[in-house]
């Protein structure tokens, strides 16, 4: 399932200055989490325990999270929000079986308690490996460095952004009567230990701003909104994006005073380059994440190798994109990320691996193992998903339509795994007539079969985007931050829930 | 720890530093969970939580903070940083607190019956018990081999929490909770493996349906999706199943707010004791239920509760208002969230609803979709059976309702008689006439 930022209510954010950025090394420990009393004593001891009792394996997963947020309504800059989140996270592994506890406490005594409990899960007896002498902490890449990391940020420059984006806004379009923003970041550290020695540390910065703008025309109220994100600090926010995020918010909202229902029945649906990978994020990655496949439970399990979609469709779940709200240097369970084939030229080529999913199915992690938090297990996550670009242009594409829709903007999407039907919600678009753009839409649930749907993709353009929205996806009660992307996609049938 | 004096010692020194109101809320949980597949543990989690919110007002400033840092000297630092993050803030003084004379217990807390004993007792090797029996259960299924796959889900949990206002509020209650579910998947010609949950939850584990239910409503309801496909296109009666029709009432959530009234952004402004549906409509907010998931002495900011109709007799009665909206829109406050939602029950099973229906769908559950507060129009995908001469006479899937949030409740029809208990929106099986949906 996957929401944009401003579907689903999104866990308040704040920040607070960090005094100390990394400390120098303890003890052989180099880590950010040293300040926190976390030693390679502590980390022994509670690997030790958590292997105590005859478990094939183990993590510690230690988290240090700052969330900062400033909102604007009725013309003043009126909230503001922070949230500290500190714990640890202990998984103890016996085969495909996982025992997991976590807690707030970094204490040593705290941390022993929580490995206990999660060793429960194993019941040999005694232990079956021994913990080796943690390394030097690591950091296995480096996709999102921070020019301006936002603890160095005063409070009174996020409050003057805010306000500048809404004087913005009001510019643009004289019948904006209301504007509402918001302004998020948050800098996230990670310390992942394992018994073999390996201490994988990293340091996540995100950003999400978001507008919502109310208009009135002719006594007729619309509203609509513009949010974008990305692991960045705030040199994320230059001239050119801060203008794209106000116009689109201020445009996305006055087309629909032109907009009408959109049509009801199975009809060609032409998918806009970008944020249309949320059609991809439902009818197939899910269903590749290979927890789902392990179980038998995806509509996708036993079709390794084989063609599901047509030649010319190629489909990619990446960690490494440059600065992507998906992308991560290392995923949960400390291994290194990639970019994964998933559908080669049509032929299903991989799914996505945590090492549970990986050693049942006998081949590397694809680094896809991913979890909300120190309070939840690590599960196979997508990143960025989106498909390759093809040969055609997006004008070809439209122009191929006599009569369809043409979806630019989403808010939502959620997925039956094992059935393969998929449901995407459409905020705008436009009707396709004679091969041309005509009529705004708004608001319409589509829904397909996964598969049946992938058959069906009959153009593909060479127009890919990523995506730059606040995507956010939900699995098991767990949610991450993705990316998605797109290019013009053209797809022959798909069950369209309109009233018109 | 003691919780109140956690939170007297937090208040205080946001007093100290400058803050002219504090709430505190200081939540301690302990929680549970086990998953079973294949007649072993799959995963086995366990954990107990101590977390702190708070909110200030600092010069008519307003701000909200959490944090699980609880380290003596990392709560100092987050509460000056709290203090100076408000200050730079514009005064918005109807952020200022309730009145003390508006908050309180609207029942004790015996009455609501919060917390069961027995939630502090449960071992280890109960709750494989448990799973166990269930997972027996799936097993003495007689189409057992159809299962692709059966996953047994338990969770439990129990706690505190305390919330304390500088305006002389404090409050206190103790809580618990139960869910089991088993997630089933089957397999179908064509490679199609449906899918069904059945899942409960409760305050009291001794409430929860008897065990074997898990297993044979699972199957029920999956083996109902096999075959399934997209009726065609039109205007059909829609009988929504007990444990489905939340998914349409919440299209009223939004509307019904202060801030979407606020902001201007709802379908049902301006229409208070106006007639939003057919005089069989009504949906009542009830805090005092026993047992009820949904169920509160007072609210988020200590307002004290009272049962509320939200529509009577298809006659909208009451917005959900806070405090702070009630200032802005000049209205009483009422409360800013709902407790449990109530739509009371008719005298006719859903055997006797299907059975009164010429050509309808059977919506089993939804898929995706979403609404617009401020149009009011809403589309979701859903999936269940074709009902024709009071029969049902096909499966379907791939299909999208649609409407709007003002029009849909005026062709409510009728009410079963089947409430679901197992959430805090108490509702059953629900009959609307000519509603449209879309498919083949």
């Amino acid at each position: 399932m996957v929401a944009a930022f401003d579907a689903p209510p999104v866990r308040i954010t704040a920040v607070s200055q960090v005094p100390t950025r990394y400390v120098a090394a303890l003890g052989g420990v180099m880590s950010y989490f040293s300040s926190f009393g976390v030693s390679p004593e502590l980390i022994r001891g509670a690997l030790g325990v958590a292997l105590s009792r005859g478990a094939d394996d183990a993590d510690l997963y230690f988290e240090h999270l700052e969330t900062n947020s400033v909102s604007l309504s009725d013309n003043k800059v009126n909230r503001a929000s922070t949230h500290v989140d500190l714990g640890v996270g202990v998984r103890v592994r016996v085969g495909d079986q996982v025992g997991y506890a976590y807690s707030e406490d970094l204490s040593a005594a705290a941390i022993q308690r929580a490995a206990a409990m999660a060793a429960e899960i194993a019941a040999f007896g005694k232990a079956s490996r021994p913990v080796e002498e943690p390394g030097a902490a690591r950091r296995l890449a480096d996709r999102y460095p921070e020019r301006v990391p936002w603890d160095t940020v005063p409070m009174e420059t996020r409050v003057q952004m805010v306000r500048a984006w809404e004087r913005r806004s009001f510019e643009l379009d004289p019948r904006i009567r209301k504007v509402e923003v918001s302004l998020i970041d948050a800098e996230k550290r990670i310390l992942i230990a394992r018994p073999d020695g390996r201490l994988i540390e990293d340091h996540l910065p995100m950003t999400r701003a978001h507008i919502v703008c109310t208009a009135e025309q002719a006594g007729r109220r619309e509203t609509g909104s513009y949010n974008l994100a990305s692991r960045q600090g705030i040199d994320f926010y230059s001239p050119d994006r801060v203008e794209r995020l106000c116009q689109s918010a201020v445009e996305g909202t006055a087309i629909l005073f032109e907009a009408g229902k959109a049509p009801n029945g199975e009809m060609t649906v032409v998918l806009g380059a970008g944020s249309s990978g949320i059609l991809l994020h439902e009818a197939i990655g899910h269903g590749l994440e290979a927890d789902f496949n392990r179980k038998g439970v995806s509509i996708y399990a036993d079709r390794l190798g084989q063609r599901i979609a047509p030649p010319g469709v190629t489909v990619v779940d990446d960690g490494t994109l440059p600065y992507a709200r998906g992308t991560i240097n290392n995923d949960d369970e400390g291994n290194p990320t990639e970019r994964t084939v998933l559908i080669e030229d049509g032929i299903l080529r991989s799914y996505l691996h945590d090492e549970i999913s990986a050693r049942h199915y006998g081949v590397n992690p694809t680094g896809s193992g991913r979890r909300e938090s120190f309070r939840h297990v690590v599960l196979p996550r997508m990143r960025a998903t989106y498909m390759e670009r093809g040969g055609y242009s997006a004008e070809e594409v439209i122009g191929s339509v006599k009569r369809g829709i043409y979806c630019k903007t989403f808010s939502n999407g959620q997925v039956q795994i094992g059935a393969g039907d998929f449901a995407f919600y459409v905020k705008q678009g436009f009707l396709i007539e004679d091969g041309k753009l005509t009529q705004p839409i708004k608001d319409v649930n589509l829904i397909g079969n996964g598969p049946a749907v992938l058959a069906a993709v009959e153009m593909v353009a060479d127009d890919l985007q990523i995506d730059e929205g606040g995507w956010t996806c939900g699995k098991d009660g767990q949610s991450v931050p993705v990316s998605q992307g797109m290019p013009t996609v053209k797809v022959g049938k798909l069950s369209v829930g309109g009233q018109g | 720890m003691d919780l109140f004096a956690l939170a007297e010692r937090v208040l205080g020194a946001a007093r100290a530093a400058g803050a002219d109101e504090v709430a505190i809320g200081v939540g301690r949980s302990s929680e549970a969970s086990l998953m079973r597949r294949n007649h072993q543990i799959e995963q086995a989690t366990q954990a107990e939580s101590l977390t702190l919110a708070l909110t200030l007002l600092v010069d008519d400033r307003y701000s909200s903070h959490s944090t699980s840092d609880l380290r003596p000297d990392a709560l100092s630092r987050f509460v000056e940083r709290a203090i100076a993050a408000t200050r730079v803030l514009e005064p918005e003084p109807e952020r200022r607190q309730p009145d003390l004379a508006l908050c309180g217990r609207g029942v004790d807390e015996a009455t609501l019956d919060q917390y069961d004993p027995a939630s502090t007792t449960i071992t280890g090797s109960e709750r494989r018990e448990l799973t166990e029996q269930i997972e027996a259960a799936v097993d003495a299924l007689p189409d057992r081999s159809r299962v692709k796959s059966a996953t047994i889900h338990l969770g439990d949990s129990f706690g505190e929490s305390v919330r304390l206002m500088s305006n002389g509020f404090s409050g206190s209650h103790t809580w618990s909770g139960f869910g089991l579910g088993v997630e089933m998947t089957l397999e179908e010609p064509g490679g199609r493996r449906p899918e069904a949950m059945s899942w409960a939850s409760a305050i009291h584990r001794a409430d929860l349906p008897p065990l074997p239910w898990f297993a044979t409503e699972a199957w029920r309801k999956a083996e109902r999706r096999i075959g399934s496909g997209p009726a065609p296109s039109g205007r059909y009666t829609m009988i929504l199943e007990a444990n489905a029709a939340p998914r349409i009432l919440s299209v009223l959530g939004g509307p019904l707010s202060g801030s979407e009234l606020h902001q201007g952004r709802s379908c049902l402004a301006g229409r208070l004791d106006q007639v939003i549906g057919s005089s069989q409509f009504t949906l009542l907010d009830e805090p005092f239920i026993p047992r009820g998931l949904g169920s509160r002495p007072y609210d988020g900011e200590g307002l004290r509760a009272a049962p509320m109709p939200v529509v009577a007799g298809g006659v909208l009665k009451n917005y959900y208002i806070s405090t702070y909206y009630g200032r802005k829109l000049g209205m009483a406050p009422t409360s800013g969230s709902r407790s449990n939602w109530v739509v009371p029950p008719g005298t006719r099973d859903l055997e006797a609803l299907i059975a009164g229906v010429d050509r309808g769908i059977l919506v089993a559950g939804f898929l995706g979709g979403n609404s617009n507060g401020l149009s009011g129009d809403f589309s979701f995908g859903v999936h269940g059976q074709l009902i024709e001469g009071g029969k049902i006479v096909g499966r379907v899937s791939e299909m999208n309702v649609s409407g709007n949030i003002t029009d849909i409740f005026q062709h409510f029809v009728e009410a079963g008689s089947d409430v679901w208990r197992y959430s805090g929106v108490r509702t059953p099986s629900l009959v609307f006439a000519d509603v449209n949906f879309s498919g083949s």
